[in-house]
């Protein structure tokens, strides 16, 4: 998982690459590097985030280039391993996202070919290749590469003999090109390219497309050119952009109210008491008639699913198994029952992750049903997928998800409700209910969020706490995993979610009073239940937090400290108390002084499994 | 030509509807003062935009970005504490321009009335006639030059009043530094302390709109005067048998249930559910999210986003502020009042005025609030209450 760009057109390409280069930096930061075109080929490459050493980087004149931001997965961080990697006779310049899996033996093929190489990366292997197979046309020379190369990749190649295109290539890793005036854009992503153009089109695997300033050509590794329709994209630059707030993270979480707004915006009619998705067609049978659905994601996606399974169970009363995707190997023998009653949810934030991506693409070929809930409209996953609901929430940048789980929370409710519809398992007044409860959310977030001093404050007494638990019952569990994540990813704080009733089972052994416990309550069935938990916690001398809503005058006489928010149902009570901790980490990590946007060895879109 | 907007300030006189927002988000016809004043810049080829903010700065950087989605590209900067508005200004001293507009961020204005400053060359005050001066700076002028400015006088010595809109250049920043760090926080004490000091400031007239909401109830006001350019447009659906009159907005995904009655102008958000049978008549504006039950009744007022108003509930010459819930049978009654916004406050003698609904507060069946109570955020009272007092924030009425 990297970052890839390119640009030709009539601009300096050096300015143009670094600015997208820092866009596409959520995809990994350890090193990063760019090459650009006129009389020379032009090569800066470094270890360090791209904003770092946008500085040191000379200038490079020529109007086509390529550039690269790292995380790292062959070859440890360093200059040599960053990208472009360069041919041994140093006409040809690769960048690449991806992992080339038999690089290994091409790379002793070529050394025994009399090939040197400089870096231990996969990558290399690719321009020895491609200069190997030249014969004064690059497109011909990275096809022929490509059908000796095993494993993922989106490429991004050009060579010092020809000074008007760059040369892409897609297998398995995400890479979309941007159509602009008299210039045309190569990225990893959208956010890249979206100050230059909304214009774009997505490659599609075991593509290869030639981009020169005026024209792109796409072509199958037949040679044959394929047609594509152009798409475009009703995201704004400005949503990439952080607006004022020092991160983009608080940025994001500030943006929920609206998120929300969106994800419900159209699909919703109280009075009707309906539930509708254009996305989907209720007259299909297959819906109404589900035995069995199978959500699966990684990370806050997985977390999500969590709180999907909850409710799709309660409200359309269809059984539902959640699964990591990074462990749904182990499960095949599940995926082969049932096919024409079951469905399977696929939740990616990116549409671009490894792992649920081969799962999509393994149950695709038993011929299950895929529905996607991703917000990348376009993206992989979405293009696999029988039918995909968007998120609708605007490009995120932060690496910690913030909004993009609280629209995916939103919009489980509404399939919840949308198959309970369908199934009869909920009336129409308790579906008017529901979508009057959802309706109140935004407003709800947005509470939230003006009351957050008293959370920053409680993050500020407890930043140099080195364990903290979550515990949350219910529907509220899947956020006591979430606020832990959160805290573990931004903070570096070793944090654990529980099931309040699971504390007892084990991790009772942790407390101490040096392990603050946040208590996620909502006020309902299992209120009495985390109140014993907490009791028994603070038996244990381990400072509790409580978030609960703001007529609970219980919980103060248990606990060291309350976080409050707004009252809300059962169902939804999870999309505020996530606020909170999304809230409680950010703080935290920022009273730490934390790398906020791009916490160590991580990044935002998983592309390798 | 670069401007910087000064929008720190809360604006307490508005509350509650301040107490989560501050002033300039306020929604006049569906939005936000400030947005009034980005597009009057936008629209006077200025995009390059400033601002300093303070009091809830979330909420105006939530809602304006980076400024792409307005045509300009707004940058911030804050003040921690407001302690006034020459002080905020000094906040964006770094960023004063040789051509800069400065200006507050609170009133609602047009591009035609920054026409004849933005066109002026050199140190610039902008002032208007208006028929209440003694609430404003009043300034006295002489050759073209502004000869002195006096905040609120008391007596009468003119009515031309400076709109708080200046063209500055970046070499009064360190005077401006200079008397501010003297303890005198406010532009007029800078105006004036550049006069005492024999610079020429040049008077200049504005053409245009500027209008101020100092009170709750001006908002009612300035709504209205708003609304006579609404455009008639639909992006949601009116179901048959609803009918629509005069100029009315409905936004998308919105729906108009069959038997309503609307006569324009009218404002209705996007994500509205109204009716079936519901009333809506001039001036209304309904915010984003908004849902409005059967047989209501809703006439010359600012319904906020996200509100809820229950069904056989009349709804007149009110302001309902954001999330709030008003369950049926609601009755805001009409009349003539006299308001104090506070102990230390006078009582304001107010025509024709219904009440003021803080955000989030709940409000139980059949209530009735009688003319010009205000009732705080996050309030919530019971069922059949009449309403005779204002209700302080947070407060419950059993």
């Amino acid at each position: 998982m990297c970052g890839i760009v390119g640009y030709v057109g009539s601009k300096n390409a050096k300015s143009i690459l670094i600015n997208s280069l820092k866009k596409l930096d959520y995809r990994g930061y350890d090193s990063a590097g760019l090459s650009t075109l006129e009389d020379e080929l032009y090569v800066f490459k470094d270890q360090g985030e791209i904003s770092v050493l946008e500085k040191s980087i000379p200038d490079m004149p020529g109007t086509l280039g390529i550039g690269h931001t790292r995380w790292a997965t062959h070859g440890k961080v360093c200059k040599e391993n960053a990208h472009p990697q360069i041919s041994g006779n140093k006409k040809i310049a690769v960048v690449h996202n991806g992992i080339i899996e038999n690089f290994r033996s091409l790379r002793e093929g070529l050394e025994a070919e009399g090939h040197s190489f400089e870096s231990e990366t996969d990558t290399e292997v690719v321009s020895h290749l491609v200069e190997k197979y030249y014969d004064g046309d690059l497109e011909e020379a990275t096809r022929r590469a490509l059908k000796d190369i095993e494993g993922t990749y989106a490429l991004a190649i050009m060579c010092k003999d020809e000074k008007d295109k760059i040369v892409a290539a897609r297998r398995g890793s995400p890479l979309i090109l941007g159509i602009g005036e008299n210039e045309n854009f190569v990225a990893s992503d959208i956010p890249a390219i979206l100050e230059h153009t909304n214009k774009v089109f997505f490659l599609d695997d075991n593509e290869i497309a030639t981009v020169a300033n005026d024209k792109i050509h796409i072509t199958n590794f037949d040679g044959i050119t394929i047609k594509k329709e152009a798409s475009t994209i009703d995201w704004t630059y400005e949503d990439a952009e952080k607006a004022g707030y020092a991160h983009y993270m608080l940025k994001e979480i500030h943006e929920q109210p609206h998120v929300v707004h969106q994800a419900m915006l159209g699909r919703i009619s109280e009075l009707d008491a309906s539930v509708s998705f254009d996305e989907l067609n209720s007259n299909e049978p297959f819906f109404s008639t589900l035995g069995e659905i199978s959500i699966v994601a990684c990370g806050t996606s997985y977390y999500a699913g969590m709180y999907g399974k909850h409710i799709i169970e309660s409200m359309a009363e269809i059984p539902v198994k959640v699964e990591l995707a990074t462990e749904y190997n182990e499960h095949i023998p599940i995926m082969f029952n049932n096919i024409e009653r079951k469905l399977i949810i696929a939740i990616t934030q990116s549409g671009e992750t490894a792992d649920t991506l081969a799962v999509i693409k393994r149950a695709k070929n038993m011929g299950h049903k895929i529905l996607v809930i991703s917000n990348v409209p376009g993206s992989s996953a979405s293009r696999l997928a029988d039918w995909t609901i968007p998120n609708k929430s605007g490009p995120e940048i932060g690496v910690a998800a913030t909004k993009t789980f609280a629209s995916q929370l939103a919009v489980l409710y509404l399939i919840a409700l949308y198959l309970g519809q369908l199934r009869n398992t909920l009336g129409a007044h308790q579906i008017s209910k529901f979508i009057k409860n959802i309706r109140d959310i935004p407003q709800l977030i947005q509470t939230v969020l003006d009351r957050s001093a008293e959370i920053e404050h409680c993050a500020k007494e407890l930043k140099n706490v080195s364990n903290m638990f979550f515990i949350g019952r219910s529907t509220n569990y899947p956020i006591a995993l979430e606020g832990a994540l959160k805290l573990k990813e931004i903070s570096y704080i070793h944090a654990e979610g529980f099931s309040a009733g699971e504390l007892k089972h084990g991790p009772f052994a942790l407390l101490t009073e040096q392990t603050p416990v946040v208590a996620l309550c909502d006020r309902y069935d299992s209120y009495e239940k985390i109140l014993t938990n907490i009791i028994e916690i603070k038996a244990r001398n381990a400072p509790v937090i409580a978030v609960t809503d703001t007529d609970d005058d219980e919980m103060e006489k248990y606990v060291d400290s309350v976080l409050r928010v707004p009252r809300a149902s059962i169902e939804l009570s999870p999309l505020l108390n996530a606020v909170v901790c999304q809230l409680f980490a950010y703080h935290v990590a920022n009273y730490k002084g934390c790398p906020i946007d791009k916490p160590r060895n991580l990044a935002k879109s998983v592309t390798v499994e | 030509m670069r401007a910087i907007v000064l929008a720190a300030g809360e604006g307490s006189r508005l509350r509650p509807f301040t107490e989560s927002m501050s002033k300039v988000m306020l929604p006049i016809a569906n939005k936000p003062i400030l947005e009034y004043v980005v597009d009057a810049l936008t629209q006077s080829g200025i995009e390059d935009i400033v601002m300093v903010l303070g009091y809830r700065k979330e909420r105006i950087m939530d809602y304006f970005g980076d400024g792409k989605n307005f045509g300009a590209n707004i940058r911030y900067v804050f003040q921690e504490k407001q302690i006034g508005t020459g002080h905020a200004l000094l906040q964006a001293k770094e960023e004063l321009d040789d051509e800069t507009i400065v200006l507050a961020g609170d009133n609602v204005i047009d591009a035609e009335i920054l026409s004849s400053i933005v066109s002026h060359k050199g140190l610039a005050l902008l002032y208007i006639k208006h028929d209440k001066p003694s609430k404003y700076g009043v300034v006295t002028i002489d050759g073209g030059l502004i000869k002195d400015i006096c905040e609120k006088p008391k007596k009468d010595i003119g009515n031309l009043i400076s709109t708080g809109i200046y063209k500055f250049s970046k070499n009064i920043s360190n005077e401006l530094e200079q008397i501010i760090s003297q303890g005198s926080p406010k532009i007029t004490n800078f105006i004036r302390h550049l006069l005492e000091d024999e610079k020429k400031i040049a008077s200049v007239k504005g053409e245009g709109t500027w209008q101020d909401a100092v009170y709750p109830w001006d908002l009612l006001r300035l709504n209205e005067v708003t609304l006579q350019n609404c455009p008639s447009a639909s992006a949601g659906k009116i179901e048959r048998g609803a009918e629509i009159k005069g100029n009315v907005s409905i936004g998308k995904n919105s729906i108009i249930r069959s038997g309503s009655y609307i006569i324009g102008p009218v404002l209705i958000g996007e994500g509205c559910e109204i009716g079936p049978n519901a009333c809506i008549f001039p001036a209304t504006s309904i915010g984003n999210n908004v849902t409005i039950g059967a047989f209501s009744e809703i006439r010359n007022s600012i319904i906020m986003n996200n509100v809820h108003v229950g069904s056989r509930s009349s709804v007149f010459q009110s302001v309902i502020g954001e999330g709030s819930k008003l369950d049926t049978n609601f009755t805001s009654v009409v009349g003539d009042a006299y308001i104090s916004l506070g102990k230390s406050d006078n009582f304001h003698e107010v025509k024709d005025i219904g009440c003021f609904i803080g955000e989030n507060c709940k409000i139980g069946s059949g209530a009735v609030v009688d003319p010009g109570k205000i009732i705080g955020r996050n309030c919530k009272i019971d069922i059949q209450k009449r309403i005779t007092k204002n209700v302080k924030s947070e407060s419950i009425v059993v």
